[in-house]
């Protein structure tokens, strides 16, 4: 149990290259579960890396419950870990796999029996502990690393893309059962991910990275109803949210001829920029009769439906101008078919303003 | 039958058991293969049974004439042949010694190799050199450069720790001859196991440092089970090539003083060309050959079932 703090944390691999982590801040609140998530080459796995001990701290430092941990080796610092292929030891029984940090600290065998065998309750084991790791299914070996950390009762549990090579299925049933028992075990943890669902579910906070750099650090509600800047806008949520840049007109801006217009607080942020980055969720258009006066819908051409069902997402260009690409999130049961016309209209309250030079969100 | 045909066309042989191409198309296919298997017979079987022939015979070269069959009676001179134990103790120290001396060295150089250094890739090629001579030149670079009385580096080493003068090859005569073979053997176990090492997950490496494994408790639980498979391939193949050593016993101690250093090839050229006893080596060959079988049996077994890939697991 015990509080992380990224401290203006860098990881430089090659003096005067861009850091693969750069002046990280962040802190993990006792007992919280926060997601580090980004693309590939975001830092997002160095920086728990460095949190592990197995990637220095070049500049800035990490604490744990308080104590500055850049010089502690990676088994001082308390703290468990988790990886992407579970790194389980192939020679060894499930069960010798779960005990031997209980092993490596000199606890009597006893006391470490007991223990592996409680963990192994909590996570179905049982009847696997004399089994080798090759004779276990993916999702099996993955309890059985989970089991390895929760048997060492750390202060930090650290995860690095657990579910990545778990099948569809597996993958939403372990992350229930992942978040459930940190729940109930209330280890401080940081979880890496790269699939922005996990992120949005299982964290407390999310932290979003990209080139080494803290985007925004927030709840999942929060990061998705406002997102910091374009990238984070644009990362966060499935099919991601429509970014266009859009030229400004007397009240707003303009898109495919329709006036849109912004809130006071907005245009007054924007000032006298001529082009505004215009974030749109999917569902935040509201679909339009093609009937309707163009001056106040847009009017768009349907590349693609996509019914899941509950929902349907049309993937459209606009129609006076191919280049421009939008996802509209429609009902369930869509009528309309590749190649169709559509007219759709933003709802004005949710519009997510960028400036479009830096990304950042206006006001 | 012609709905499995059509699920696997590739492979109608499967259908049944049964080979479903004829037997023109058979011969077609493995045709080229039978000069080499003509070859291997001629090469191998029938010199085999030419020495089973010889073994049931008196024959003696310098006798000519005295050629005549008498059973096994050269199996049981074979056996009370006190000298033919000695030399077959000797092959098995000398074979298991030099192996097992060269797995440990090769596997400390490789451990050694595997981390990061300046000049390491000189240190490598420098380290392989031995492997790459011939064997008869690093025997005499062993017998006079290294071990002469007189003119070896050394006893010049240890002359100020006053332990010139010691006759290496007449004193110790199998030690010498095998730590000829340990020099020649080590770079072949270091780089088999080198390998090893460098097949190790990583990701395993540092989930033991993030369990609290010391350097000593990763190397003992993790790095030495891993290589398990590479230690065993590296004595089997070793075992095999050096219990048929005989370029350095030849070259060193021509097997003396006595029988002291002679192994069991070298024991058998003796009493065939320098003997001419035909029909008691051909015994001794067709002996070797047995236990030397039963010994490969359990070796090959051995290798086979640690590389069914059975260790292979995330």
């Amino acid at each position: 149990m015990a509080e992380v703090v990224f401290d203006q944390a860098s990881r430089i691999y090659t003096p005067g290259a861009k850091p693969a982590v750069d002046r990280l801040d962040l802190t993990v609140a006792d007992g919280d579960l926060v997601v580090l998530v980004g693309p590939s080459g975001s830092g997002k796995s160095t920086a728990l890396r460095m949190l592990a001990g197995l990637e220095p701290i070049d500049a800035g430092s990490v604490r744990i419950d308080g104590r500055d941990v850049v010089d502690v080796p990676s088994k001082d610092r308390d703290i468990a870990m988790v990886f992407q292929n579970y790194a389980l030891y192939p020679s060894k029984t499930v069960a010798e796999n779960m005990a031997f940090p209980l092993k490596m600290r000199g606890m009597d065998k006893d006391e470490r029996a007991q223990r592996v065998r409680q963990a192994a309750e909590m996570l179905g084991l049982t009847e696997y502990l004399d089994r080798k790791p090759k004779a276990l299914s993916g999702g099996q070996r993955q309890r059985v690393a989970m089991g390895r950390a929760i048997v060492r009762e750390p202060q930090v549990f650290l995860m690095d893309e657990p579910l990545s090579n778990l099948d569809a299925k597996m993958r939403v049933q372990t992350r229930a059962q992942i978040a459930e028992m940190q729940n109930r075990l209330e280890v401080s943890t940081v979880y890496v991910t790269h699939d922005q669902v996990e992120a949005m579910t299982m964290g407390d906070k999310v932290a979003v990275l990209a080139n080494g750099q803290l985007q925004q650090y927030a709840t999942p509600p929060e990061l998705y109803d406002r997102p910091k800047n374009a990238f984070v806008a644009g990362f966060i949520g499935s099919p991601a949210m429509n970014l266009l840049d859009l030229p400004r007109s007397s009240s707003g801006v303009t898109l495919g001829g329709v006036e849109i217009p912004l809130p006071r607080d907005v245009s007054d942020a924007a000032g006298s920029r001529d082009k505004l980055t215009i974030g749109i969720r999917p569902e935040d258009w509201v679909l339009e009769s093609t009937d309707a006066d163009s001056s106040t819908v847009v009017k768009a051409v349907v590349d693609v439906v996509e019914e899941l069902g509950s929902e349907s997402y049309l993937y459209a260009h606009l129609a006076d101008d191919t280049s421009t690409s939008v996802v509209v999130r429609g009902p369930g049961r869509v009528k309309v078919r590749f190649g169709d016309p559509i007219a759709v209209r933003p709802n004005p309250d949710a519009l997510h303003v960028f400036d479009a030079e830096t990304g950042e969100r206006l006001p | 039958m012609t709905a499995t045909l059509e699920e696997r066309p590739a492979a109608p042989e499967n259908a049944g058991g049964k080979p479903a191409i004829d037997k023109a198309e058979g011969w077609r296919r493995r045709g080229p293969l039978l000069p080499a298997l003509i070859f291997t017979i001629i090469v191998t079987q029938i010199p085999f049974i030419l020495t089973l022939y010889y073994s049931l015979q008196s024959w003696n070269l310098v006798r000519p004439g005295s050629q005549e069959f008498v059973w096994f009676s050269n199996y049981g001179d074979v056996f009370a042949d006190s000298q033919f134990r000695t030399v077959a103790l000797n092959t098995v120290i000398m074979t298991l010694g030099s192996v097992l001396i060269a797995v440990v060295l090769g596997l400390l150089l490789a451990l050694l190799l595997n981390r990061q250094f300046a000049g390491r890739g000189i240190v490598r090629t420098l380290l392989i050199t031995p492997f790459l001579i011939t064997p008869v030149a690093a025997a005499l670079l062993w017998k006079t450069v290294l071990l002469d009385p007189t003119l070896g580096l050394i006893n010049f080493v240890l002359t100020p720790f006053g332990g010139s003068g010691t006759e290496w090859i007449s004193q110790f005569p199998l030690a010498s001859v095998m730590a000829a073979l340990i020099w020649q053997w080590t770079p072949f176990m270091m780089l088999l196991l080198l390998a090893g090492l460098q097949s190790m997950p990583t990701d395993q490496l540092e989930a033991a440092r993030v369990d609290g494994a010391s350097a000593w408790s990763t190397f003992r639980e993790l790095t030495l089970p891993h290589l398990r498979r590479f230690i065993e391939l590296g004595v089997v193949l070793g075992t095999i090539y050096l219990v048929n050593i005989f370029d350095q016993v030849y070259m060193m101690t021509q097997g003396g003083p006595g029988v002291a250093s002679a192994n069991l090839p070298f024991y058998i050229y003796q009493r065939a060309f320098l003997g001419f006893d035909i029909g008691q080596s051909a015994a001794m060959g067709v002996v070797v050959v047995i236990l030397t079988l039963i010994a490969a049996n359990f070796a090959l077994r051995l290798i086979f079932r640690s590389f069914s890939g059975e260790q292979e697991a995330a």
